[in-house]
């Protein structure tokens, strides 16, 4: 494994959750800002299954799987905020 | 079957024992049905999740994502170093993530203790009880992780792992980054997104 990604992806997901905490820090909420805070978490989550799990040279199915995982609980998440917004 | 797989072709299997990734997978699905239970019963109680969700300490969780994700990049680079035979190497970045993990429980106890003296219990209200189980059940997970991690530093610091033989490292590794991913959705989930 590439030492240099890993280490530039460690950096990233160290951005990226400030970012997330700084949208709530700063007040933001409605539609957008739980939009943009899920997205954020789909691309941790992808970075982190990808390539600190070492998924990324395996079989598909098990990407998969674990990458489904993860998109499934993202979009039921944001279904149940949706709905709370009727 | 594992510092062989270096070609394009991908690996039949995840990193590490079969049987964890079988764990791994019962472990999500656990922590599905949580998340899914939390973002339905809030869509019930709306107003009390979102005032609640306020009093709670945003910082500390910032802190132990930022905490668990060096972890997780740490036993990364544990398992980077040992497939390039860098034993000393593996061993410290072990070590470094088990103390992420010890930071996280340190943070973690702050935080309980901050609510449980200001009266906050699981029956406080359906929102704590919902942040208590899911963040408590969470902290199981990482100390669990932990115990693991400490057996598999002390395996390589003996030289139990080596660049051909690293299959029990990469079991363990796989598991507490399972531990780091789910904290990535409770994280936004509980105390960001309202």
């Amino acid at each position: 494994m590439n030492t240099h990604l890993l280490n530039m992806l460690w950096v990233a997901l160290l951005v990226a959750t400030v970012l997330t905490w700084l949208i709530g820090k700063t007040g933001y909420t409605g539609p957008l800002a739980v939009s943009a805070i899920l997205v954020i978490a789909a691309i941790k989550g992808w970075m982190i299954i990808q390539d600190f799990m070492g998924l990324r040279r395996v079989r598909l199915l098990w990407r998969g799987i674990v990458v489904g995982w993860l998109l499934v609980t993202l979009a039921v998440i944001l279904i149940a905020y949706w709905l709370g917004l009727k | 079957m594992n510092a062989q797989h270096r070609g394009h072709a991908p690996r039949p299997y995840p990193p590490g024992d079969l049987a964890i990734w079988v764990f791994i997978l019962a472990e999500l699905a656990a922590f599905f049905a949580l998340f899914a239970a939390y973002a339905f019963t809030r869509l019930r109680h709306l107003e009390l999740f979102n005032e609640m969700q306020k009093t709670l300490d945003s910082t500390a969780g910032m802190i132990n994502t930022l905490l668990l994700i060096s972890g997780s990049w740490g036993v990364a680079r544990a398992v980077a170093a040992v497939k390039a035979n860098h034993v000393r190497a593996s061993a410290n970045w072990l070590l470094m993530a088990i103390g992420s993990g010890v930071g996280f429980l340190i943070v973690k106890y702050f935080e309980y203790g901050a609510k449980f003296s200001a009266g906050v219990g699981l029956d406080t209200n359906l929102f704590y009880t919902f942040y208590i189980s899911l963040t408590m059940f969470h902290a199981l997970h990482v100390v669990l992780g932990m115990v693991i991690l400490l057996f598999v530093w002390n395996k390589t610091r003996r030289g139990g792992y080596s660049a051909h033989d690293h299959h029990g490292m990469e079991t363990g590794a796989s598991y507490w980054h399972m531990v780091d991913l789910v904290w990535i959705v409770l994280f936004p989930l509980v105390y960001v997104m309202r």
